[in-house]
């Protein structure tokens, strides 16, 4: 069990390609950290620096405050299960799983028996004496996993090992890498671009654009205090709604107005807004954070132009110009393509983002 | 319309019909060849130079022996005329014998002829008959050409070392063209097939001067390194394209898990590698083994086989069945080292699933 530090972490490709920028961060002992961002963020590259597999051009890399930087990948104890598990295709299972072990040179008992008892916790002791050209994806990835517990390693690297399996699959494994990761302690870094997958298996969360750390946090933080417009649009389902508004201060009041609705903003907000400075600014509220009210309240009033029903909920889409506003609202009353929809919503939950930095100003 | 009758349509039995002379043709194309060269091998000399050539070799000779002019008189009966055509008129008997053996491929002592000539004295004329030693020819080949059994040792010995030679370097060039990115890896790459450009007899002599100065003149390490310039160039493009199908993830894995490079390579890469890296050997073989044009050139007193089999059918003593009966013992080792590595090359052309 340990820690894991990067310490101004940079990673160039050639001269010119910047993969990683100056990355710095700590990972906590027993922690489950996932690393998202969307393709070419430089997430994966990071993973590989930790494993040994790509070199480091500047910076250090330390594990339980050894500085591993240079070390060749098998002296670093780490281990790491692949995208594509790349599991030996000659091998049958058991010897997949015991590869590492027999390198180290343990006794053939004690590896039989840890072979067996990881085997059952990805639950696949039966499939021991096949190759994995007989198994399905699933069970293939059920190997890689096996295999990376085996060693029992100070840290577990992931990289995006359910982006292979189908829809239901991945959900359950999910929920089973997280049991085992429970079960065994180790610090686990997680690399994703699915970010349901990264709100529903991690302890803190580093979100990743362009080489660079947007946001680390708990899913919590990056979900309901989004730093960025990137962040509030790349997680959660539906993404957060955005529209360009405009500050306007009639006297002491302050109002956030744009053709389609006129908020009156009031406390701590408005005084930071007008402490702002710039007029235009853009404004996100959560699909969740509106609310369908009577049509004297309501803020904002479209036709609905698309209603999703989800059983425990609907997903309501209204046009307001050009853009698209979804709304996750009750199942109960029920809205029809068509029906006037009437909303509101709280002025604790809005977010408001600067235009040009895109960073959040309230 | 509900029943579907199977009606007789011409096109179709046309199709299948072209479809079948042509495949039997293409087999016939193959094996005659074959076939023709392995009933010569087991024809005694004297059918080997008949025309029409016997299509299978007999197994039995009927003899006729009568007093000749000169002393007794030997025939034999032609299946083909069907008759009996004398073969010689002697009272040397020994000569006899050894022409009974060597021509006739019908073993027969002194003593067996002397007792049929007893048997003379109460008749006018014996017939008899003997079985023909099928293997004859395979061991006048081995006597008659006193260099052959060295010679096939020398050939087997060019043959592992080519292999070696082409097998490691060839390897070694192919992974890292496969593994690594390199300013003109595509030009050199393409460059190593120069070689097999040039025909062996056009840069023989050169090759003989050289041979001559670093001492490898007429002897078999010399010939390995000539045919291993050749099959390096192939193994390369082989081995290459096999380790380029090899997922790099599968090496970062077993170095992930405690490999060094060296034991990744032996317990990952090699035994993926291995159907390519058998082709690769099997073509460094058949080139090494069937090789004649160059040997001749760069070999004096230490032939290669296929250089005696060449002799054996130009030579003084040159004789076609002698010939075909080198050719099918140099056929020998092919077949069974293709057979050996067969499995291998089925994975590989038969998609083995990495």
């Amino acid at each position: 069990m340990a820690t894991l530090t990067f310490n101004n972490v940079t990673k160039r490709f050639g001269k010119k390609v910047v993969a990683v920028k100056e990355f710095s961060l700590e990972v906590y002992d027993k922690e489950f950290l996932v690393f998202l961002g969307p393709s070419g963020c430089g997430k994966t590259t990071c993973m590989r620096m930790v494993a040994g597999l790509e070199e480091v051009t500047e910076g250090r890399i330390s594990i339980d405050g050894k500085d591993v930087t240079d070390l060749p990948p098998r002296k670093r104890d780490v281990s790491m299960v692949f995208q594509n598990y790349a599991v030996w295709p000659h091998m049958t299972v058991h010897d997949n799983i015991a590869f590492a072990l027999k390198l180290m040179g343990r006794k053939k008992e004690i590896i039989d028996k840890t072979v067996h008892e990881v085997a059952v916790m990805v639950k696949i002791p039966e499939l021991l004496d096949r190759f994995p050209g007989q198994l399905s994806g699933g069970q293939q990835q059920r190997v890689a996993v096996a295999r990376a517990i085996a060693v029992k390693p100070s840290i577990f690297l992931m990289d995006e090992p359910l982006s292979n399996l189908d829809a239901k699959l991945r959900v359950s494994m999910r929920t089973e890498l997280k049991a085992i990761h429970q079960s065994t302690q180790a610090t686990t870094v997680f690399v994703t671009h699915d970010q349901s997958e990264a709100m529903s298996m991690a302890d803190r969360i580093v979100i990743m654009k362009d080489g660079e750390v947007i946001q680390i946090g708990t899913p919590d933080d990056v979900y309901h205090e989004s730093v960025n417009l990137f962040v509030a649009d790349f997680i959660g389902t539906p993404p957060t709604n955005f529209m360009g508004v405009e500050i306007s201060t009639e006297g002491k009041a302050c109002f956030l107005i744009n053709s389609h609705l006129k908020t009156r903003i009031s406390g701590e907000l408005a005084s930071c807004l007008k402490k702002h400075g710039k007029q235009k600014v853009i404004l996100g509220i959560r699909p969740e954070n509106f609310d369908l009210v009577d049509e004297s309240k309501a803020i904002v009033s479209a036709d609905c132009l698309v209603a999703e029903p989800q059983g425990s909920h609907q997903v309501i889409a209204i046009k307001l110009d050009e853009q698209i506003i979804k709304i996750i609202a009750p199942e109960q009353p029920k809205v029809n393509i068509g029906d006037r929809v009437h909303l509101s919503f709280e002025q604790e939950k809005i977010r408001v983002y600067d235009r040009e930095s895109e960073k959040r100003i309230r | 319309m509900a029943s579907k009758k199977k009606r007789f349509n011409p096109y179709k039995l046309a199709n299948k019909a072209l479809l079948y002379i042509i495949i039997t043709s293409v087999a016939f194309t193959i094996l005659l060849p074959v076939f023709f060269l392995v009933s010569l091998s087991f024809l005694t000399t004297r059918d080997s130079y008949k025309f029409p050539l016997p299509l299978l070799p007999s197994l039995t000779s009927d003899y006729k022996l009568e007093y000749g002019e000169r002393g007794y008189l030997l025939s034999i009966f032609d299946k083909a005329e069907e008759d009996y055509a004398t073969v010689m008129d002697t009272e040397d008997l020994e000569k006899m014998s050894i022409y009974m053996e060597a021509r006739l491929g019908t073993p027969t002592t002194i003593e067996e002829i002397e007792e049929q000539i007893a048997r003379l004295e109460t008749r006018n004329i014996v017939y008899f008959t003997k079985k023909i030693d099928l293997l004859h020819n395979f061991k006048a080949f081995f006597l008659i050409t006193n260099d052959a059994f060295p010679a096939l040792v020398r050939s087997l010995q060019i043959c592992v070392l080519t292999i070696l030679i082409s097998l490691s370097i060839g390897g070694m060039a192919g992974y890292a063209f496969a593994r690594y990115s390199f300013a003109g890896r595509d030009a050199l790459k393409f460059s190593v097939l120069f070689v097999r450009m040039f025909p062996g007899i056009a840069i023989a002599l050169p090759m003989v001067v050289i041979l001559i100065r670093i001492g490898f003149y007429d002897n078999p390490i010399g010939l390995a390194l000539v045919y291993s310039i050749g099959s390096i160039a192939l193994t390369v493009w082989i081995t290459a394209s096999i380790f380029m199908g090899i997922p790099v993830t599968l090496e970062e894995a077993a170095q992930v898990f405690g490999a060094t490079k060296m034991q990744t390579f032996i317990r990952i890469t090699f035994p993926l590698a291995l159907p390519g890296l058998a082709a690769a050997a099997m073509y460094a073989f058949l080139g090494a083994w069937n090789e004649t044009v160059a040997a001749i050139v760069l070999t004096q007193f230490n032939p290669t086989f296929s250089v005696v089999v060449y002799q054996s059918l130009v030579g003084a003593v040159g004789q076609v069945n002698l010939a075909a009966a080198g050719g099918i013992v140099m056929a020998v080792p092919t077949v069974i080292f293709t057979f050996i590595i067969r499995r291998y090359i089925n994975q590989m052309w038969g998609g083995m699933s990495v």
